[in-house]
């Protein structure tokens, strides 16, 4: 079969093709295969690589526009997901800076990660003698978040900063922020979540590929879903992110049980900014698909006295810290 | 489908307001394909990937409640909404993998109780599931019709929630779209996000992926994007005039649902499928 890598030598793009006799393939992981082909085929090919064992996060690369952690892959695998093709594409980690071939700069991805202090200040509380001894409980809360290797696989695929990073960081970024913030040794989770909404934490698409590209199942879109909430708790609900997300929640608890286009709309992002869609809205009601009376409410669902009810049990259940 | 088959119906939000012609052509493709559709009485907003970030445990609750009202018709749960789709399971995992004792607590209030027996699926799901009967179906092939198909995130991710099939390499949609004799073009655009949930806080990058979208579509020779998700489609149908200008390209695209796209092939027309209600205009897909 025919494995395609995506090269750069510092100044040009270009590709080379590599033909591997299928029991060549078979059998190895998606490193030793780059291994394998650096030492019998093409000595110039560069790519990183350190612990072999899915703890340093070095090997990530894209398989036909997928990323996966190379040293945690098995051939036979790919094989397999793809159909047995006669050709698979590997390339460098998309939305970083290609340095060479199929090695990335990290450097400004560091730079998010200092942004969020992902180090924690350890309460007053604490002391040389007595430690900083947790509950199990509280170990059990961030150590999920603690498995990241940062292998960027998350930030290769999230389509938000293939739009515009400069408004938002990496998916591990805000996994990193979380597990500080979350931390119950920390002094101070504001240190951590400050930065993050300042850096993009409602900016998020929901496109959930960070959750289906770790290599050690974390999902970061529940780590920012997560620092949203928090956010929320502390009062830091300035911005069209939290009005939308509320908006939502208004609806379906204290409105009419279900979404409110109309308010939606005005809620999210005000009157003002709302007169410049005005031809859009025109074109909604023109087809019925707006009903500008909605603005007034709509008709409450069917048991939605019963839907509050278990709604505030709930919320008062929390606030008495019965559930978490 | 050859035995009629019954369902909870959730429509969500969307399908009674912006995206009305959705609902209209599934309920118009549904009795011709042996599908009953029983709408789920007093049903509430799942929270739509929004409500959680602001009050989880509300959503949770809702999201239960909106389960259990499906379970007591004692039929599986559809939806062709992907949000609601995988909102509603996101629910339905947390509940089986221990919240649900928890959860019932509080659905007490009302009477109502979390069981856990109800399968949640989605339209292009069953079709899936059901191909030979599409097929036998279809009295008007759409081999003409050069599509490009648009998954939407949230019919596929993430994969160890849906659980459904694989979100790297899918199969679902175009075996759906095959069966209906439609010619698929090649669309390297396909599983990505059209950035519908950020379009208010993150509008210009929103704006890019949508307007990249139309323009993949079309490089490709696409006619017309089809996509089994009416967020998706409403992002990139409503505001496609908007954000194409924005990003200096004047190709305009229709954008269709699913459910319109199985109604052409079962030979019914625009009128009934709501085609004439989309934004851009999708009347002459067919001639």
């Amino acid at each position: 079969m025919k494995i395609i890598i995506e090269r750069f030598d510092g100044k040009k793009k270009y590709e080379s093709t590599y033909e591997l006799r299928i029991d060549e393939v078979k059998g190895q992981t998606l490193l030793s295969l780059l291994q394998y082909i650096k030492r019998t085929q093409d000595i110039t090919l560069n790519f990183t690589a350190a612990c072999r064992m899915a703890i340093c996060g070095a090997c990530a690369v894209r398989v036909n526009g997928h990323s996966y952690l190379a040293c945690d892959t098995k051939m036979e695998e790919l094989l397999e997901e793809y159909e047995n093709p006669e050709s698979m594409r590997i390339s460098p980690l998309n939305n970083f800076r290609v340095i060479t071939d199929l090695v990335v700069d990290w450097e400004p991805s560091i730079e998010n990660l200092r942004k969020v202090k992902p180090t924690i200040t350890p309460k007053s509380e604490f002391s040389e003698k007595t430690g900083c001894v947790q509950t199990q409980a509280d170990v059990d809360a961030i150590k999920k978040q603690w498995d990241c290797i940062l292998c960027g696989c998350c930030a290769s695929e999230c389509n938000k900063l293939e739009a515009d990073a400069s408004d938002y960081m990496q998916p591990f970024v805000f996994t990193h922020a979380y597990r500080a913030a979350d931390d119950s040794r920390s002094k101070d989770p504001m240190i951590h979540l400050k930065p993050a909404i300042a850096n993009g934490l409602w900016n998020c698409v929901h496109c959930q590929e960070c959750v289906d590209r770790c290599p050690k199942g974390i999902s970061s879109f529940g780590d920012i879903e997560s620092l949203r909430v928090m956010a929320m708790k502390k009062g830091l609900n300035e911005g069209m992110g939290p009005a939308h997300a509320e908006a939502f929640l208004l609806d379906m608890v204290e409105g009419d049980g279900r979404l409110n286009e109309i308010k939606l709309a005005l809620r999210s992002e005000g009157v003002l900014a709302n007169t410049t869609k005005l031809d859009i809205a025109y074109n909604l009601m023109k087809a019925g698909k707006m009903n500008p009376l909605h603005i007034f409410g709509g008709e409450k669902i069917e048991g939605h006295a019963e839907l509050v009810k278990m709604v505030e049990a709930a919320r008062k259940a929390e606030k008495e810290g019965t559930i978490k | 489908m050859s035995n009629n088959k019954e369902f909870a119906f959730f429509p969500g939000c969307v399908l009674s307001q912006a995206a009305k012609e959705s609902k209209m052509s599934l309920e118009a493709i549904a009795p011709i394909l042996g599908i009953t559709l029983h709408e789920i009485p007093g049903w509430s907003c799942c929270g739509a990937s929004q409500a959680q970030c602001v009050d989880p445990i509300a959503s949770l609750v809702a999201n239960a409640r909106n389960i259990a009202l499906g379970e007591k018709m004692g039929m599986p749960i559809l939806t062709t909404c992907s949000t609601c789709m995988l909102t509603l399971t996101k629910a339905k995992n947390t509940l089986d993998k221990g919240a649900k004792d928890r959860i019932n607590t509080f659905l007490a209030e009302g009477n109502m109780k979390y069981e856990g027996n109800t399968e949640i699926t989605s339209l292009l799901w069953v079709l899936y599931q059901n191909l030979d009967t599409l097929k036998a179906k279809v009295v008007n092939p759409l081999s003409n019709l050069k599509v490009a198909l648009f998954y939407g995130c949230h019919s596929l991710r993430p994969e160890r929630e849906l659980t459904k099939e694989s979100s790297t390499n899918p199969k679902s949609f175009e075996a759906v779209v095959e069966a209906l004799g439609a010619t698929i073009v090649p669309f390297e655009k396909r599983l990505d996000c059209c950035g519908f949930h950020a379009s208010y806080p993150a509008g210009k990058s929103v704006r890019k992926m949508s307007s990249q979208i139309v323009g993949n579509a079309d490089s490709n020779g696409a006619d017309v994007v089809v996509t089994p998700c009416p967020l998706c489609q409403m992002q990139l149908d409503i505001y496609q005039e908007r954000y194409q200008d924005e990003n200096n390209s004047n190709i305009r695209k229709p954008i269709i649902h699913l459910s319109q796209l199985v109604g052409l092939a079962l030979g019914l027309s625009n009128k009934e499928l709501g085609l004439d209600l989309n934004i851009q205009d999708a009347t002459r897909l067919v001639g």
